[in-house]
């Protein structure tokens, strides 16, 4: 019994300036775990020692003694031990509680006492040298147990003795000599007595406070290298969770998923039981949780948090680390009884400050009362701040793709408004010119054929724009790349092309050289054929007479090759590099034809993004343009 | 032999116009309906022998809704007699329709689909296509 008390009592002293007493609680039950395989382990050597010692007297001493009670005694000690053996043994494959540990120690202690007394008394009470044996369990104690608790036990030793010589005295207890030990019984003489008794305690008490001492002293440096680790492994744990929020600021700029890892980054560093995250809505005044770690549903719900009213968050918003060490009963909480429902004993808010004031709070909530110390809201203030770093980026990100999808958005509706007009009116104008409202002279059918070229170009462009903007916006699921076979496309749209060919003078050639009738890549028939009649129309364009366009195709490592070549006019070197942006063209290009949208490439290279893959140009002016398209291969990993 | 019949069902009357102009230069009866409900209506007053039909009108969709209807294969349809009447639908590829790509015959039961601008020899050449005289 005493001994779950001081367990009790180390533990406490061991982590009286720590809270988490995790770690040493576990160093603790180790200690005890160690010990009390240690005590079995002596033992082994004391009921061997008993037994060894009772044969030595008997066979070569020869002295009278009650040998079968010391044989006993020494069976004893060595049948318990082998039990308590085997507790252990299987204990420490099981994991057992400490407490069960603590039982076995009591009851080894128990029947040591017992199996020391019988030793004592059978061996010539006063008279015995086994007297001596008690101090090893003194010294023992000692080392275990606290001060106060070894004074006890070597008390309790001191009583044995005593209390045994003193009924063998008086006659109660019969007197159990080594006959043959001592030339005249001691048993009865007072001053003997006293003497040995006198010695015997002084040595237990002196034995006891100086084991005590050293090992208080051992303990004291013990429990401050357990708290150093502790204070270590804490502070290791932060600059990982420092470091993960880093790397958070730099991997992602989802914002949800930057804020969900770090609620519950923070709350593993923190090792408390929960993390929130809420932020403040488009009013600027209600906050809202938008993420959350160990927390449960009903709590998140519990109600608006108004940043004007709500005490605790007014506090945090205005720019402080507010720590509430008593959680239910602090003045601050708007919602007191919810968090006592949660089991919420201690908070820690941090605000989330953005370059344009307060955007949110970050809280850690603890089961433990007053959990939260100095080092916690410097830890937490510096999480807060690389969090609003990632949150504004995020937030950023997310702000100028909403942009770019609504100009998307407004271009197509613009785009398509434009076109029906136009549209019609080139239908109109065509009635005219192919005379279903009356004949025209020659120079009304001049005008309407300018008019009508004009109204086409308006028209190519409007349909380019069209397809520009409906590509960046929002992609359909049925529009999907899907492993599709290219071949055949590559063979349509060249057939497309044959009679163009023929009557410009130049070549046009297919290269196969992938050697197979098959190739699937990443795409959809209609953005290959779109692809592909862009180059080649480009490709037969700007080739002169005599001159010839080559398309091959060759399989690579994960992808495809598809390069369109000719040996056209080629592109100026400066134009190059703007060669894919929206509404650019050429300059020796616009000579050659002067309508041209300049959105044929930038709406291919769009598609082929989309496609995860990718487009590069090799040209030389005056010698040729070369346009490499590369896309990923069925079966391969896409990026 | 009295002139073939051939209805527009279109909510642009400059797009009317322009079907309208080449088909009677080419001998063809014309007349034309303003909407899907109007169509469906003239429909069984003129017993057109073809109908040229736009998707986009009242709903981007409302094309598609009266091919279904004109062409449906419940025995018991009020239009059952128009079950094989052809049609000839115009669409823009280039819309903010919900589906982006015509569909085809094998979705709507639509002789031939053109898409805007109209060739007008393209138009006249399907129409003769369908109503052989």
């Amino acid at each position: 019994m005493g001994i779950s008390h001081l367990n009790g009592d180390r533990a406490y002293r061991t982590v009286s300036n720590s809270t988490r007493a995790g770690n040493t609680r576990n160093l603790i039950n180790a200690e005890l775990v160690v010990s009390v395989s240690w005590l079995i382990k002596l033992r082994w050597i004391a009921g061997a020692g008993v037994l060894i010692v009772t044969v030595v007297i008997e066979n070569i001493f020869h002295l009278g003694a009650p040998y079968t009670m010391l044989y006993g005694i020494g069976v004893s000690i060595l049948l318990y031990n082998l039990y308590f053996y085997v507790s252990e043994q299987k204990a420490s494959k099981s994991n057992r509680s400490e407490i069960y540990y603590q039982r076995l120690t009591i009851w080894q202690t128990v029947l040591d006492w017992i199996a020391m007394t019988l030793l004592f008394h059978y061996s010539g009470g006063i008279e015995s040298p086994a007297i001596w044996y008690f101090i090893f369990h003194i010294i023992i104690s000692a080392i275990f147990f606290p001060l106060n608790i070894a004074f006890t036990i070597s008390i309790l030793a001191i009583l044995l003795v005593s209390g045994t010589t003193f009924l063998e005295y008086v006659g109660i207890l019969t007197h159990q000599p080594l006959s043959g030990f001592l030339p005249q019984p001691l048993y009865q003489q007072p001053l003997y007595i006293l003497g040995v008794l006198g010695f015997y305690s002084s040595t237990a008490v002196i034995v006891t406070f100086l084991v005590g001492s050293i090992q208080n002293h051992l303990r004291q440096r013990e429990s401050e290298i357990i708290e150093l680790t502790e204070n270590l492994q804490r502070t290791t744990k932060r600059l990982q969770a420092l470091n993960e929020c880093a790397k958070i600021v730099g991997s992602t700029l989802e914002l949800k998923q930057v804020l969900e890892r770090m609620v519950e980054t923070t709350a593993k560093a923190m090792e408390a039981r929960a993390c929130s995250i809420r932020m403040l809505d488009k009013s600027g005044r209600y906050l809202e949780p938008v993420a959350v770690y160990g927390l449960s549903q009903t709590y998140i719900n519990k109600g608006p948090v108004d940043g004007l009213t709500n005490l605790l968050a007014r506090e945090t918003l205005s720019g402080k680390v507010v720590n509430i060490p008593n959680a239910p009963e602090s003045p601050l909480l708007q919602y007191p009884e919810e968090a006592r429902a949660e089991g919420i004993k201690s908070m820690l808010s941090a605000p989330l400050l953005g370059k344009n004031g307060p955007m949110g709070i970050l809280r850690v909530y603890a089961v433990e009362p007053n959990r939260f110390n100095q080092e916690d809201e410097e830890f937490i203030s510096a999480i807060a701040a690389q969090g609003s770093i990632a949150i504004e980026n995020a937030l950023a990100y997310q702000g100028i793709q909403e942009l770019d999808k609504m100009k998307s958005q407004f271009i197509q509706m613009v785009t398509h408004e434009l076109r029906s007009p136009v549209s019609v009116t080139r239908s109109l104008l065509r009635t005219i010119t192919a005379g279903y409202a009356g004949d025209l002279n020659e120079q009304q059918r001049d005008i309407l054929d300018r008019a009508v070229r004009r109204i086409e170009f308006l028209q190519k462009l409007v349909d380019d724009l069209l397809d520009l903007a409906t590509g960046k916006a929002q992609p359909k699921l049925d529009e999907r790349p899907v492993p599709t076979e290219l071949i055949a496309v590559i063979r349509r749209v060249i057939a497309r092309y044959q009679i163009p060919v023929k009557e410009k003078g130049i070549t046009l050639e297919f290269l196969n050289k992938c050697q197979c009738e098959e190739i699937r890549v990443y795409a959809t028939i209609e953005g290959l054929d779109r692809i592909l009649n862009n180059l080649l129309s480009n490709a037969v364009k700007y080739t002169l007479k005599d001159g010839k366009v080559t398309i091959s195709l060759e399989r690579m490592d994960g992808e495809v090759h598809l390069a369109v070549q000719d040996t056209g006019i080629g592109i100026p070197e400066e134009s190059l590099p703007k060669l894919f942006q929206e509404f650019y063209r050429a300059p020796n290009a616009k000579e050659i034809e002067n309508e041209g949208t300049g959105l044929g490439l930038s709406i291919i290279k769009d598609i082929i993004n989309r496609f995860g893959g990718r487009i590069t140009v090799e040209s030389k002016l005056g010698k040729g343009s070369t346009f490499n398209v590369f896309l990923p291969l069925e079966g391969v990993e896409k990026p | 032999m009295s002139k073939k019949h051939i209805l527009i069902i279109d909510d642009d009357p400059d797009q009317r116009l322009t079907v309208r102009l080449p088909l009677e230069a080419a001998g063809y009866q014309v007349s034309e309906a303003k909407s899907s409900e109007e169509g469906l209506g003239m429909v069984k007053q003129v017993r057109p022998d073809l109908i040229v039909l736009d998707v986009m009108m009242d709903t981007t969709t409302a094309g598609f809704q009266v091919a279904l209807t004109l062409h449906s294969p419940d025995p018991n349809s009020e239009y059952k007699e128009f079950r094989h009447t052809p049609i000839i639908m115009l669409t823009a590829i280039h819309s903010t329709t919900p589906l982006r790509f015509a569909p085809d015959s094998d979705y709507l039961p639509v002789e031939i689909f053109l898409e805007k601008p109209i060739d007008i020899e393209v138009l006249l050449a399907k129409v003769k296509e369908l109503l052989p005289q």
